[in-house]
């Protein structure tokens, strides 16, 4: 997918908490607001379109619209090819995706390529579990497969193996290297290597923090790349602020692979954010930035470099302090 | 001689030990402290006395560098060196200013020597220095007459070819351009002279 148009705007109608709200995107986007603001909600449009026809418009339709009133839900995805659209719509009776612009082949290939996309929310308990071992086993949306995906990466690719090794003795230099263990045939599980005295230490004795930075780094390193879109939700949770500039590294390096030496295509990446150390690494790049606001029960999207007086309001401030300040929206409502 | 630096990343921190060793007259060598870091202007003006504090009372360091980017604040100039000169607004003069007001309510501890410390600012931001030599404009100079770009995205893109670097990037870049200045470390003082070349001048009294 990746050479096709990227998506650069989704419009939600009567979609759940997005009532009439369009969020801009770009190669790589970052949500950033409270909870409850629509951001896991706008990430779900890929599922939702993907398998359209697994809901209907009763199951989707924002909260205190009745089934009587004849409202139809739509999630409208624009692209950066002029005219070329995507609608989903789901109607009280009826449900129907219409394409605008497109060839059949890449409404084939789009269609593919939406139901392998996946939103990624990575759980360390699950990130930390031994894998029976399948042909072409893909990570998780909470990490399921992990240690699965760095096997076949070891076999298949082993150059590439080596160099997500030297970056994650980078991120993490306690450790030096991924290691195997086979508790069952058939099965894998991971253990990492200490720089000192190369103890190996199984998953399940490694900390949260590392396990959620190592699945962040295997998703850079291993790529879904029939995926229309990368999604990941928080991947600040659980790792140092330190650690943020590597994260954020790994996203670009899926999103924009050529400034990290990578031949392949590039991935656009939306990821979702509470932090404002993560926000501060984006100061340079308020196009990538998109606040949530959060309106009673309704939800709205406002990309940061469109607002006129940013310069102004963010003067030498830190980018996080200035959201945290609730002068850019995208903060929790108070009583 | 036991230095600390404070910078904003770690490839900073590369470049300014290398081009610190150009001109301190001794070998210097880290702190055996967790690496400092700040998260950039303006929080290090409220770390660097906590940096201090530390460094004087529970290290053996010798000295500290503080080392930050302009950005769009005013560049230190030599009128800010006159008696009653400091700009507020200069970022050089408020980091000289809340470092030697700290080190003023220092207890002298016995057999332990005064720290040392100096400041510096890179003009606009430190890939300014790293085009310094290879860019005519690369300067205060060409900065404030408005030759060298002011972007920081553009800056970032003619030093490593993108303006989204990885860190492993610009570690090597760092490690790369700061050797080669360090070699002629004087013609970097005479092309950021409020910036680097006042640090010169501290570290050269070291």
């Amino acid at each position: 997918m990746s050479e096709d148009p990227i998506i650069t705007d989704i419009q939600f109608s009567n979609f759940r908490v997005l009532r009439d709200a369009h969020l801009p995107l770009g190669q790589f986007t970052l949500i950033v607001g409270p909870n409850g603001s629509g951001k896991s909600t706008a990430l779900k449009a890929f599922h939702y379109l993907a398998y359209a026809g697994n809901y209907s418009a009763q199951t989707l339709v924002s909260a205190g619209i009745g089934p009587d009133q004849g409202q139809s839900v739509s999630i409208r995805m624009k692209f950066s090819l002029p005219g070329l659209r995507l609608d989903g719509i789901w109607h009280p009776s009826w449900m129907g995706l219409q394409w605008q612009g497109s060839s059949p082949e890449f409404q084939r290939r789009f269609g593919n390529a939406l139901a392998v996309t996946r939103v990624y929310s990575f759980d360390a308990n699950i990130l930390a579990q031994p894998v029976q071992l399948q042909p072409n086993y893909q990570l998780g949306e909470r990490g399921e497969g992990l240690a699965a995906v760095l096997d076949r990466l070891r076999d298949q690719k082993p150059e590439r193996f080596e160099s997500l090794n030297a970056e994650l003795a980078r991120w993490l230099p306690e450790f030096d290297r991924i290691l195997f263990d086979t508790p069952g045939q058939g099965a894998r599980a991971i253990l990492l290597r200490t720089r000192r005295g190369h103890h190996s230490i199984p998953a399940s004795d490694i900390s949260q923090g590392t396990l959620l930075a190592l699945a962040i780094l295997t998703l850079a390193y291993t790529p879904e790349r029939t995926a229309a879109v990368v999604c990941i939700e928080e991947p600040d949770r659980g790792i140092h602020p330190r650690l943020l500039r590597e994260v954020r590294d790994a996203m670009y390096r899926l999103a924009h692979p050529q400034d990290y030496g990578e031949s392949r295509p590039p991935i656009q990446v939306i990821a979702t954010t509470h932090s404002p150390y993560m926000l501060d690494l984006f100061r340079d790049h308020p196009e990538e930035i998109v606040i949530a606001h959060k309106r009673d029960t309704e939800a709205a999207f406002e990309r940061l470099s469109e607002r006129t007086d940013l310069q102004e309001i963010i003067g030498e401030a830190h980018l996080g302090d200035v959201w945290f300040s609730g002068v850019l929206g995208g903060v929790p409502p108070e009583e | 001689m036991k230095v600390a630096v404070l910078s904003e990343s770690p490839a900073d921190e590369l470049a300014v030990r290398i081009l610190a060793q150009a001109v301190v007259p001794h070998v210097i060598e880290p702190v055996d402290i967790l690496p400092l870091r700040t998260r950039g202007w303006p929080s290090v003006l409220d770390v660097v006395p906590v940096v201090i504090k530390q460094l004087h009372y529970h290290t053996l360091a010798d000295g500290l560098i503080v080392v930050v980017d302009s950005n769009d604040s005013p560049v230190h100039t030599a009128t800010h060196e006159s008696v009653g000169g400091a700009n507020a607004h200069c970022r050089f003069c408020q980091l000289r200013a809340v470092t030697s007001s700290t080190m003023q309510y220092l207890r002298p501890i016995s057999g332990r020597s005064t720290l040392r410390y100096a400041v510096g600012t890179a003009v606009p931001a430190i890939e300014a220095w790293y085009l310094s030599g290879l860019n005519p404009q690369a300067s205060e100079a060409g900065f404030l007459g408005g030759a060298l770009v002011h972007d920081r995205r553009e800056l970032k893109r003619l030093v490593y070819g993108t303006d989204r670097p990885g860190l492993s990037l610009e570690m090597n870049r760092a490690a790369m351009e700061a050797q080669r200045l360090a070699a002629g470390i004087h013609d970097l003082e005479i092309s950021f002279p409020g910036g680097f070349g006042r640090l010169a001048v501290a570290l050269r009294g070291w």
